[in-house]
């Protein structure tokens, strides 16, 4: 049901409300935890590293990471993704990319291109997937570095083999990296089960924490250099960072409020996932059915019916998206994204570079009311 | 009486409260303490236990496969001080 007078389906951008626990968790971590983990040892320090410990343990959990030294906090996806790209990959190196990236992949990987990183493509499909024959043939052709891909697109909502790609990437050494941002939280992630040796997550979308927190998880074999250097408690007579995990990846002083925010977010997470992805799942094909009935609406990505992120983009062939986007906020209070979400890769292999596309993404607390009542302004905004 | 204590030092934060929280678990007596300079460039922060306890202590560490990085014996006359 609509929150304050809004219909919020702009999850894919940042999710929102946000849980209660989210907020009492943020109050309590500038308050009676409102010390600087990893530094001193007074109470109000330990109430805030004890924080750190909870919410670590909560994450990695969630995610399936055994040992929770490899579930690494980091300011958001996109620096971890940055300090996966860059800490990997050296001049030299070859890695292999999925074609339809977001730009958190595209643009650091450009910067790595100019400096002597060969990097190579792998088509996908119409819907968006990727073409694993071609992974294959591409990852065998040379000796690669890396192998990254998104879990997810936060335009199509295609959803990629990550298992299969993490399969070939090892069988010809390669490491797989893979951006969750818009898998997480909104589809079941286990990364040892899906075989990722880097995966990377935003803490304010599907895991409904607040923005300027994100996670990675590094498998304990792999070797990344750290993006940053500075105090990190301990080991202070050095001049390199701790080797130890997770001290040598989160140099400065912690977002400990975001960090306790996302771990009361997780939490909630932890509880309510299993229903929440099929919630999700019910109205993301509910939404898709109804916007590819309506005349003129092409949706894109995977046909209606099957599996996507819940995520739905579309054109019509007469209303522009930003004008779709503008009359959905400013008559029916419905929050939307128009243009191209960051991701231009995805719009050209869907054919909308030059149009860009109106994005309508689901989370939690969307209801089938919320869905319907969008279908219906859409109707009515693309019928004038 | 002069009370004497075992104090173990860990690389990381994560560490050391992970070893709190197994201490805890098993019921052995501990005090968080700033980690004393002369065990060495650890972390911040340290367990203390009373010295009676320590083969507890490291028992239930070794369970938790927590390892500590440096190990001292101190006493309650010089609380910076360690005497090893």
């Amino acid at each position: 049901m609509p929150h304050d007078g809004i219909i919020y389906l702009d999850h894919a951008a940042t999710s929102w409300p946000k849980p209660p626990e989210v907020l009492e968790a943020i109050a309590y971590a500038l308050g009676p935890a409102g010390g600087n983990p990893n530094r001193s040892a007074h109470r109000l320090a330990l109430a805030a590293a004890r924080l750190m410990l909870e919410s670590r343990s909560t994450v990695a959990s969630f995610f399936g990471v055994p040992d929770a030294r490899d579930l690494l906090f980091v300011p958001g996806c996109t620096f971890g993704l940055n300090m996966a790209l860059k800490g990997l990959l050296e001049p030299g190196d070859r890695a292999v990319v999925s074609s339809v990236e977001h730009n958190a992949v595209v643009r650091p990987l450009a910067v790595l291109e100019k400096a002597g990183v060969e990097v190579v493509r792998i088509p996908t499909d119409r819907s968006g997937r990727i073409d694993l024959d071609a992974a294959e043939a591409l990852v065998a052709a040379r000796p690669t570095k890396a192998v990254v891909c998104q879990h997810a697109s936060n335009v199509t909502g295609a959803i990629q083999p990550i298992g299969d790609l993490a399969d070939i990437a090892h069988d010809h050494g390669a490491i797989l990296v893979v951006d969750g941002a818009q898998a997480a939280g909104h589809l079941k992630v286990d990364v040892t089960a899906l075989g990722a040796d880097v995966y990377v997550a935003s803490g304010h979308k599907g895991l409904l924490g607040p923005q300027g927190i994100g996670v990675v998880y590094l498998a304990p074999v792999i070797e990344v250099r750290e993006l940053v250097q500075g105090g990190s408690g301990g080991d202070s007579g050095s001049l390199t960072m701790p080797a130890a995990r997770p001290d040598r990846y989160e140099a400065g002083t912690p977002p400990v409020p975001a960090i306790a925010g996302l771990g009361a977010a997780v939490e909630v997470l932890s509880r309510e996932i299993d229903a929440l992805v099929v919630q999700e799942q019910r109205l993301v094909q509910r939404l898709v059915a109804g916007l590819a009935a309506i005349d003129g609406v092409r949706v894109l990505g995977p046909a209606p019916g099957e599996e996507r992120a819940p995520v739905a983009s579309i054109v019509h062939a007469s209303v522009e998206p930003d004008r779709l986007a503008y009359e959905l906020d400013s008559r029916y209070g419905i929050a939307v994204r128009a243009g191209l979400h960051c991701a231009p890769a995805a719009h050209a292999a869907a054919g909308t570079l030059e149009t860009g596309a109106v994005r309508f993404s689901i989370g939690r607390g969307v209801t089938e009311a919320d869905v319907d009542l969008a279908l219906e302004a859409v109707r009515e905004v693309c019928s004038k | 009486m002069i009370e004497r204590y075992a104090v173990y030092g860990f690389e990381t934060t994560h560490d050391a409260l992970s070893a709190e929280r197994a201490l805890a678990k098993a019921g052995v007596p501990f005090t968080t303490i700033p980690t004393p300079k002369s065990l060495g460039e650890l972390c911040g922060i340290a367990l203390r236990v009373p010295i009676a306890v320590a083969p507890d202590a490291e028992g239930a560490l070794e369970a938790a496969g927590l390892a500590w990085k440096a190990r001292a014996e101190i006493d309650d006359r010089t609380p910076s001080g360690l005497s090893r």
